[in-house]
């Protein structure tokens, strides 16, 4: 699903300090994993979900996400690879003027699909995501662990087979965090691949899923069964 | 269907969000517009005024009548059209006498009665009035016909129609000229405009493209809403050159008398031009502008 090869990205800070973001990580997640991605801020974790996204580009090195090298990726076939990854931020950035089914329904309407289709589909996704009675609810009028659930609906609407979620807890209190977890268990039992990145140690050790550590841009810890921490 | 209601309802969202922007952008196109108009009718007038005056006559050959020198004889005169007939150069001629200068002066300058007054049947001199094969060949006639006995002067009537073109064409120039000018300022407006509301829907274009919206569909309701307001800048240009130009060109047929004028026709005819160029304008300018605010 996922093969980094030596992935290396840095950027510029000003004149000529060069900040190296990710410092040659290879990497694999087959299909069906579950993958929190831990460390410290500026580790590289949010430089990772972009490079996936085809939002960066490696400098050198490899990535692949689901058979495409990314490096050669035609301009507009970038579209379609995400249509086969859903995103979930850790603001959720739904569009606040429109209701909970609207900003579903629009992840589809702007890819095109058809009325018929995204009549059918919306409604289910709200129900596994436990929403169905907020559908006509916007946004300000719902908790947060309610929008972020309309978040990942939204992400998962077109039935990717990636979900990327870029600390989808970070703005949730605890109690509301476990239930957000149970939705992204149940996505995964789907088949779906899932990639997490999160500061939430309770979370990845009450998990007990593959961790994947970075530091400095480096991998420096892949373990399947993890803790968030060494010898926690 | 779907999809193409959008790209609509966010064009139109657009322009009213910033209501000033937009009055701004279709007011500078207008201006633009009526300007490069106004330059396009002016030359099609005038090669409607050349076809007309170049088609006509191009020299007259004013014969003595005892004023300034003395009278040519019916000799002479039968000599000289048969020598104008013979050259070739020439490519028609014919005879103006006396009463027939006075009758078309009168019908001229019908309503000007007190200039009438001062002339009567004797003033104006006959002439012989010469279609040339060639224009540019006056110098041939006045050099072979200028030393007739009975040949007063000769005069290149394109002089006069040219001082006339030349002052249309600097007309048309100078509105051209800012027609152009007032045409980039539009185009500069519009990419602002863009890129304020490039702006205001950045969220909405970020999770468009996270989810996988292809790059048309991201930018289409830009510059969609570029093109609204360019089409509405353009049609009110039109609009003002319908509602000017006949009458105007009506006004001015009555008063002068020798010159066909540009009427309700080639204002229609230009329309496709005009509106080529300002939805032209506003689709590349929207479109340039995209590529530097709002990157897929």
């Amino acid at each position: 699903m996922i093969r980094l090869v030596d992935a290396t990205k840095a950027f510029r800070r000003g004149r000529d300090v060069e900040v190296v973001a990710l410092d040659a990580v290879s990497l694999e997640v087959t299909k069906g994993e579950f993958v929190f991605v831990v460390g410290p801020s500026g580790s590289g974790k949010s430089t990772f979900m972009r490079l996936l996204t085809r939002e960066q580009v490696a400098d050198s090195g490899e990535v692949w996400v689901s058979g495409k090298n990314l490096k050669k990726l035609r301009r507009w076939k970038v579209p379609l690879l995400r249509r086969e990854i859903g995103y979930v931020f850790q603001d959720f950035k739904l569009l606040p003027n429109k209701t909970v089914r609207e900003n579903v329904s629009f992840a589809l309407e702007v890819i095109g699909r058809g009325r018929k289709e995204i009549r059918a589909r919306v409604p289910e996704v709200l129900e596994l995501v436990g929403l169905t009675d907020k559908a006509e609810s916007l946004p300000h009028e719902l908790s947060g662990g309610q929008q972020q659930r309309v978040s990942i609906a939204r992400a998962f609407v077109n039935n990717p087979r990636l979900l990327l979620c870029d600390e989808p807890t970070g703005n949730l209190d605890p109690a509301t965090s476990v239930g957000i977890m149970k939705l992204l268990d149940r996505i995964n039992r789907t088949g779906t691949t899932v990639v997490m990145a999160t500061h939430d140690q309770q979370i990845v050790d009450s998990m007990r899923r593959r961790v994947v550590e970075l530091e400095d841009g480096r991998v420096v810890r892949d373990q399947v069964r993890g803790v968030y921490g060494y010898g926690a | 269907m779907a999809r193409w209601r959008y790209v609509l309802v966010e064009a139109l969202a657009g322009l009213r969000r910033n209501l000033l922007m937009s009055f701004a952008v279709v007011l500078s196109i207008t201006v633009s517009l009526t300007l490069l108009g106004a330059s396009l009718l002016l030359s099609e007038q005038v090669e409607l005024a050349t076809d007309d005056w170049t088609g006509r006559v191009e020299v007259s050959i004013f014969l003595c009548d005892d004023r300034a020198c003395p009278a040519i004889t019916t000799q002479q005169r039968d000599q000289l059209e048969a020598d104008l007939e013979a050259n070739p150069v020439v490519a028609e001629v014919f005879y103006e006498s006396k009463r027939e200068a006075y009758d078309r002066f009168t019908r001229l300058f019908a309503d000007q009665p007190t200039l009438i007054e001062a002339i009567d049947v004797a003033t104006l001199p006959a002439s012989f009035r010469v279609k040339l094969e060639n224009p540019q060949l006056f110098g041939v006639i006045r050099d072979q016909f200028a030393a007739y006995p009975g040949v007063e002067e000769i005069v290149d009537q394109r002089d006069v129609l040219n001082q006339f073109l030349r002052f249309t064409t600097l007309v048309r120039n100078a509105a051209l000229a800012i027609a152009l000018v007032q045409l980039l300022a539009a185009g500069v407006l519009i990419a602002n405009t863009i890129r304020v509301a490039a702006y205001a829907r950045r969220e909405q274009t970020a999770i468009m493209k996270l989810v996988g919206a292809a790059n048309w569909y991201v930018r289409l309701p830009f510059v969609v809403e570029g093109i609204i307001a360019g089409a509405l800048g353009t049609a009110a240009a039109w609009g003002i050159l319908y509602g000017t130009v006949p009458r105007v060109t009506r006004d001015l047929a009555r008063e002068v008398e020798l010159l066909p004028f540009i009427g309700v026709d080639q204002v229609v005819a230009i329309a496709p031009l005009m509106a080529l160029a300002g939805v032209g304008i506003a689709a590349l300018a929207s479109t340039l502008a995209l590529r530097r605010f709002l990157r897929v």
